[in-house]
């Protein structure tokens, strides 16, 4: 009799337990299980190469998910395997600030590619910052020596209220910074980072604006440019580096999000440089 | 070993052949063979160039305020005389100044400094990453200056004499000294001599402590090369090569002149006198300590010896060592040049015309700075040609521990050639 009630309790044991780990797999956020239930992730991500955060072998417009590197890439696939599900990026949009509309409208799960938080983009999407970077200026020396004479504390306020010609990626955040941090600047957009650097080199322009790691990576990369321009690096004015999400997916995956965030620290500009040096560090060979 | 033994050795060794000979290649194989020692070689050379000044002040004030009375109080008789001695003085340093500007833009133009080769190019560039970007804050409450800015003009005048002297601010010093010197060849005979009497006796006690400290000249030299063959990178003295090359050879030029002058301006019977050429031991002097005003009292000496006037190479040597600068100036001049060229500005000849003019006031601006603290004032001359400033200096910088003991050395030659001349 007792061998019997032995049987029934390792029996009942059983059943309990997987019933209860039945119960444990069971998805009731609407949101994440629409993910599950897809087995894969949607993630926008601009139109561009951009190492260190994200690239691939091939241009933006093959879609090969698997090739695809870099830091951003990195964070989200470990993201995605927190959930369970694999990633797919899609890099289908025109530019930065339609990546960010696109995530919105709920055209992808979440949008990630080193996408700047400003308030016109938070009309659009909801941001989860995971990086934060100095905004910078690669300044041509000879325009600075004009300011010789101002003091060290006001230097960084008296370039940005002169009439500096400075030079941005259109539609991206730093047309909006720009507006708004240099009111008398001659701003200048141009379609990509190399047409920047182009205008900048040639003397077109004064300065070239945008975060610290890419600015530190023109120097980097070609140091001959260090003789004739310097990094500016505003401590204080920063590009917080978003996520963005749209209103359901947020209400679906803001916490989940915010929790893996939270695990994963917020990097700076300096800790980018630093880990990624090896990508960032001078070629030696160039001439 | 004695002390007379030591120091009669140590002077030997003050000889060229034994700069080229010893002092050079153990520096070069200390420095480059023993690393670890750069710092500690570094600090004790500073520390003794530190010791070697420390007679400077009390020199430069009892040397300038004798020389302004010699040459001013003086008997009816010999007004005429002392006269000529001012103007020709005078005259000459002017002529200096202006030629040998002009030589160091010839220099310039012939090893073009700052004209770069693309690996020297990305030498310098390589040197530059980091150490010069700017970190400014946008959001910090504005410095409204309430204080009035530091001026050129107001730090001539001086204050408070001993007030000066004891915290070392030679420019006001020299100027102080020169109306001392003016009041003093004012006053009565009576009256003055005895503030004249003691302050023969303060420069004779001054000379003879820097004579006894320059001893010590060979082992600064040996500590400063060691150090700076082991601290500056060898990249950046191979990309400036040109500009390294461009002052040395002003400086061989300032030490030919020199010997020119010393010939042509001495005779025969005076120069049978000399032990060593004076132009040689001056140059090395310079040279080993980086100090212009330590070869003071080897100019008076050298040119006392062979008669000439106590109180006409006391001023004319003084004078010359503290004011005219000539080693500034070329320097100066050959520094504005090289940025140009490093900025790519089109050296017109009215660009070389105002190179010529900031050149000149700006070294002689320099009067009372020594070492790196000369540097910033080409700052003025680059800001008027739209050149920066920063990159500029922290490429100076990296060079200057062998560049101020050619500039030091210009100076002290043509003090002597100038001493010369005037006191003829």
């Amino acid at each position: 009799m007792r061998r019997i009630i032995n049987c029934l309790i390792v029996i009942f044991i059983f059943i309990t337990s997987f019933f209860s780990s039945n119960i444990s797999e069971a998805v009731e956020i609407d949101y994440i299980k629409k993910i599950k239930d897809r087995g894969s992730l949607i993630v926008g991500m601009p139109p561009f190469n951009n190492p260190p955060y994200y690239y691939k072998d091939s241009p933006p417009e093959i879609e090969d998910s698997k090739s695809m590197r870099g830091n951003d890439v990195e964070l989200i696939r470990k993201f995605a395997k927190n959930l369970g599900v694999n990633v797919f990026f899609d890099q289908s949009s025109s530019s930065f600030n339609e990546t960010v509309n696109r995530a919105g409208a709920g055209d992808f799960d979440i949008a990630i590619g080193k996408l700047s938080t400003n308030y016109s983009r938070m009309s659009n999407a909801h941001p989860h910052i995971y990086m934060n970077f100095r905004q910078s200026l690669l300044a041509n020396r000879s325009f600075l020596s004009k300011f010789a004479n101002v003091p060290e504390q006001n230097l960084g306020s008296e370039i940005l209220q002169s009439n500096i010609k400075v030079g941005f990626i259109s539609n991206s955040s730093y047309e909006t910074s720009a507006k708004e941090l240099m009111p008398y600047a001659i701003k200048k957009g141009f379609s990509n980072w190399d047409e920047c650097k182009e205008a900048l080199i040639n003397g077109t322009i004064d300065a070239i604006y945008r975060d610290a790691t890419e600015i530190k990576k023109i120097v980097y990369q070609d140091p001959n440019l260090s003789i004739k321009f310097v990094p500016v690096l505003f401590d204080d004015v920063k590009d917080k580096i978003s996520i963005y999400l749209s209103t359901e997916a947020n209400t679906g995956l803001s916490d989940v999000l915010e929790y893996y965030l939270d695990e994963e620290e917020i990097k700076t500009d300096t800790q980018i440089l630093n880990e990624f040096s090896n990508y960032y560090k001078p070629i030696l060979s160039k001439k | 070993m004695h002390y007379s033994t030591l120091k009669s050795f140590l002077i030997t060794t003050r000889k060229p052949k034994y700069f080229l000979f010893l002092i050079l290649p153990i520096s070069i194989l200390i420095g480059r063979f023993l690393p670890f020692l750069s710092q500690p070689l570094n600090d004790i050379g500073l520390t003794l160039i530190q010791l070697i000044s420390f007679p400077a002040i009390p020199l430069v004030l009892s040397a300038v305020v004798i020389s302004i009375t010699s040459i001013f109080s003086s008997k009816e008789e010999q007004d005429l005389e002392k006269n000529n001695f001012a103007k020709t003085l005078l005259f000459t340093i002017i002529i200096f100044v202006v030629s040998f500007s002009f030589l160091a833009v010839l220099l310039s133009l012939y090893s073009k400094p700052g004209i770069l080769s693309p690996e020297g190019k990305l030498s310098i560039g390589r040197f530059m990453l980091d150490v010069t970007d700017i970190n400014v804050v946008v959001n910090s409450n504005p410095i409204i200056e309430d204080v009035v800015k530091p001026s050129f003009w107001k730090s001539l005048i001086p204050t408070n004499i001993i007030t000066d002297v004891s915290s070392g601010q030679t420019l006001k010093v020299i100027s102080g000294s020169i109306l001392a010197g003016l009041g003093l060849s004012a006053l009565p005979k009576e009256t003055s001599q005895p503030m004249i009497s003691f302050l023969r006796s303060l420069n004779t006690l001054s000379v003879k402590v820097l004579d006894e400290l320059l001893v010590l000249s060979p082992l600064i030299l040996i500590c400063l090369i060691a150090g700076a063959m082991a601290s500056i990178s060898a990249e950046i003295i191979v990309a400036l090569l040109n500009l390294a090359i461009c002052i040395l050879l002003a400086s061989v030029a300032s030490l030919g002149v020199a010997k020119l002058i010393l010939r042509k301006f001495t005779t025969s019977a005076e120069r049978e006198k000399f032990d060593i050429n004076p132009a040689d031991s001056v140059f090395l002097l310079a040279l080993s300590t980086g100090s212009s005003m330590a070869c003071y009292p080897t100019i008076v000496k050298s040119l006392q010896e062979i008669g000439r006037s106590k109180s006409g190479t006391e001023a004319s040597a003084s004078l010359s060592l503290l004011i005219a600068r000539l080693g500034n100036v070329v320097y100066n001049v050959i520094v504005i040049i090289f940025a140009l060229n490093l900025y790519e500005v089109r050296l017109t000849p009215l660009v070389l015309f105002q190179i010529l003019i900031f050149g000149i006031f700006t070294g002689i601006s320099a009067a009372g700075l020594n070492g790196v603290a000369v540097l910033p004032t080409i700052g003025f001359a680059l800001a008027f040609f739209a050149v920066p400033l920063p990159p500029i200096l922290i490429l100076l910088i990296a060079i200057d521990p062998i560049l101020t003991l050619a500039r030091s050395a210009i100076t002290g030659v043509l003090s002597l050639a100038i001493t010369t001349i005037s006191t003829r």
